[in-house]
């Protein structure tokens, strides 16, 4: 068989952490990153919960040896900072050595800078050099600038499964050697955008949400970034790297069906699972974990729910949503349940779905509660995003 | 990009069999022309919303959610009905069809209204059914869901239509067998200056697949 593109190194950062030990600790000890807001004031602010992540801008600036009023929008500080963590972990010390390419996803950009400042900039000038940060490219070029990479440079933007194309991209630039290596990944802030866009939807959950659950009563936003280093075979043997886990299969598929919600037989997460699984050339009951989409919505867990029961029928394998513990991260939740997945991999585990009580009664088929040991050779990571846009990622141990 | 595109297609075009065009479609006007022949014609001073709306009545569409459309889905949605019915492809081709559009407005049009809605003091309202429509690749979406279409989907913003960009990008989808068939095409609208062109692209047809029958089916209205 032959193998998924390597991946030698990752980097996080989410409410449950600031790196991938922080996170794999938060993970092992179901440690909720779920509060009240407090870097935003909105006033939604009693009836919601958030997946914050804790670091100021300014911190976070710091850290990266910005200056203090750096015109850095907070997607592009978490992503670099994230993106930085990745390429350390992959021991990349020279950009220039290889045909290096980076592949970010986000959906907010520089929205957080457009509100504070789009009231003013047409009086003060002075301003308006924020609001050129307000393109979704614009965080993509600034992570680029700080890893020094010149080569490929390309944002994708799909909702939620953004950052799962991101991977898939990276993978299949790769495998077509079209690069070496790839930093893949996503980013999104929190900002009154979303926080507004959501709450219109009426799919924000004033209590930390509980996806897969009968009772759920929708999603809790949350903001984080994540890369992964993807390298090509040559690369590896050349290098002789340690390789953390591989991007086996993949494939993103058209649910069809509204724009803003998805379709009762779950046909896109249907089609992007099955297609997932044939260019990893692998049978449903070989999955070991899924990390599921989960969104604690209505709508996308019956309908993740039964596509995935379309996919593996009586044999569903332990699946859970970690999005009770980090937030939905919208164009970064591809990317942080990417670690995650990786994570299980590493530590032969699977992950349990927190806040869950009861089933689905249409289905019957409750996820993963408890944290437990197991033998995982291949994880499946759902992503799915508005406008029907689904995408299924296949990670394997070898 | 284009030229990356251009690159990858230049190596998969060794392979190369010629494919077709089943049918052309365009709306500009208010006329309607399909395969050469003007199978509707309007007067000329309706404005857009007028000419669309009669368009869809008389074609006996039931298909409510025609009504929320903006104005740039209406035109992409009708002309993609006009030249399907008359292509009568099975349910499982049109399930793996691929989408590639294209225009030079993107969704202006839309965005637009929706800033003068934010703008407005006498009547401020942003409305969410509108907000849904800036996108220029909304269209594809509604014409996804009306046919069911799962396939690729891709949409281009040029300066001026691109028969080389489309034929290479449908023939590179077709040669490395993403899909069977590639509704093409182009759809742009400012006001009531609109223009749509469609083609359906496949193994067999009437005319051949080629740079120089394209663009001079799309001079044709």
């Amino acid at each position: 068989m032959k193998r998924g593109v390597a991946i030698t190194g990752m980097g996080i950062i989410s409410a449950i952490g600031t790196n991938v030990e922080e996170n794999m600790t938060a993970l092992l000890f179901s440690k909720t990153g779920i509060g009240e807001i407090s870097n935003i004031t909105t006033r939604h602010q009693k009836d919601i919960k958030v997946g914050e992540v804790a670091n100021t801008n300014s911190q976070i600036a710091k850290s990266l040896q910005l200056p203090e009023n750096t015109i850095f929008s907070r997607s592009a500080l978490l992503g670099s900072l994230a993106a930085k963590q990745a390429l350390e972990n992959a021991q990349i010390e020279r950009i220039s050595e290889y045909r290096t390419g980076l592949v970010s996803s986000t959906t907010v950009g520089g929205m957080d800078l457009t509100e504070k400042h789009y009231k003013t900039f047409q009086s003060n000038p002075e301003t308006l050099k924020y609001l050129k940060s307000h393109p979704a490219g614009d965080s993509t070029q600034k992570i680029a600038e700080q890893l020094g990479i010149t080569e490929f440079v390309t944002t994708i933007s799909t909702a939620c499964s953004s950052a799962a194309n991101a991977i898939m991209l990276g993978a299949r630039l790769i495998k077509a050697g079209k690069l070496d290596r790839v930093i893949v990944g996503g980013t999104d802030c929190l900002s009154k955008f979303t926080i507004n866009g959501f709450k219109t939807l009426m799919i924000l959950s004033n209590e930390n949400c509980t996806p897969f659950d009968a009772n759920r009563k929708g999603l809790n936003l949350g903001e984080a970034a994540a890369y992964l280093v993807l390298e090509s075979e040559a690369v590896i043997k050349k290098a002789n790297k340690k390789v953390l886990g591989y991007v086996s299969g993949y494939a993103n598929a058209n649910d069809a069906f509204h724009q803003t919600a998805s379709s009762a037989e779950g046909e896109g997460a249907f089609l992007a699972m099955q297609k997932a699984l044939k260019v990893a050339n692998l049978q449903p009951e070989e999955i070991d974990y899924i990390n599921a989409h989960g969104t604690a919505t209505l709508n996308n867990d019956l309908s993740e729910s039964v596509a995935i029961k379309r996919i593996f029928g009586d044999a569903v394998p332990d699946f859970s949503s970690t999005k009770a513990l980090t937030g939905h991260t919208l164009a970064a939740a591809g990317a942080i349940e990417a670690v995650y997945s990786i994570v299980s991999l590493q530590e032969q585990c699977v992950f349990p779905n927190v806040n869950f009580k009861q089933p689905i009664p249409e289905l019957n088929i409750p996820p993963a509660v408890k944290f437990q040991k197991k033998k995982v050779r291949h994880v499946m990571s759902n992503s799915f995003g508005f406008g029907g846009n689904c995408s299924s990622l296949i990670f394997s141990s070898e | 990009m284009e030229g990356v595109i251009q690159q990858f297609y230049l190596k998969s075009s060794i392979l190369k069999t010629s494919l077709h065009i089943q049918s052309f479609c365009s709306f500009r006007f208010n006329k309607i022309i399909l395969n050469g022949e003007t199978v509707v014609a309007k007067e000329k001073g309706l404005s857009f919303s007028e000419f669309s709306k009669t368009v869809y009545k008389e074609s006996g569409i039931a298909y409510p959610k025609f009504f929320k459309m903006d104005n740039l889905s209406k035109l992409t949605f009708l002309t993609a009905e006009v030249l399907l019915k008359n292509c009568a492809l099975p349910s499982e081709e049109k399930e793996k069809m691929a989408l590639v559009l294209s225009n030079r407005s993107a969704s202006l049009d839309t965005d637009r209204k929706h800033q003068l809605s934010i703008q407005s003091k006498e009547n401020f309202y942003p409305s969410p059914a509108v907000f849904v429509y800036t996108l220029p690749n909304i269209g594809m979406g509604e014409i996804s869901i009306r046919h069911q279409i799962k396939g690729e989907n891709a949409f281009f913003v040029f300066k001026e239509f691109n028969a080389k960009f489309l034929m290479q990008y449908s023939e590179a989808l077709i040669h490395n067998k993403k899909a069977s068939h590639v509704l093409c095409g182009w759809v742009d609208i400012e006001e009531d200056a609109y223009r749509s062109f469609m083609y359906l692209v496949s193994k067999r047809g009437t005319y051949i697949h080629s740079e120089a029958i394209i663009n001079k089916e799309y001079q044709n209205i």
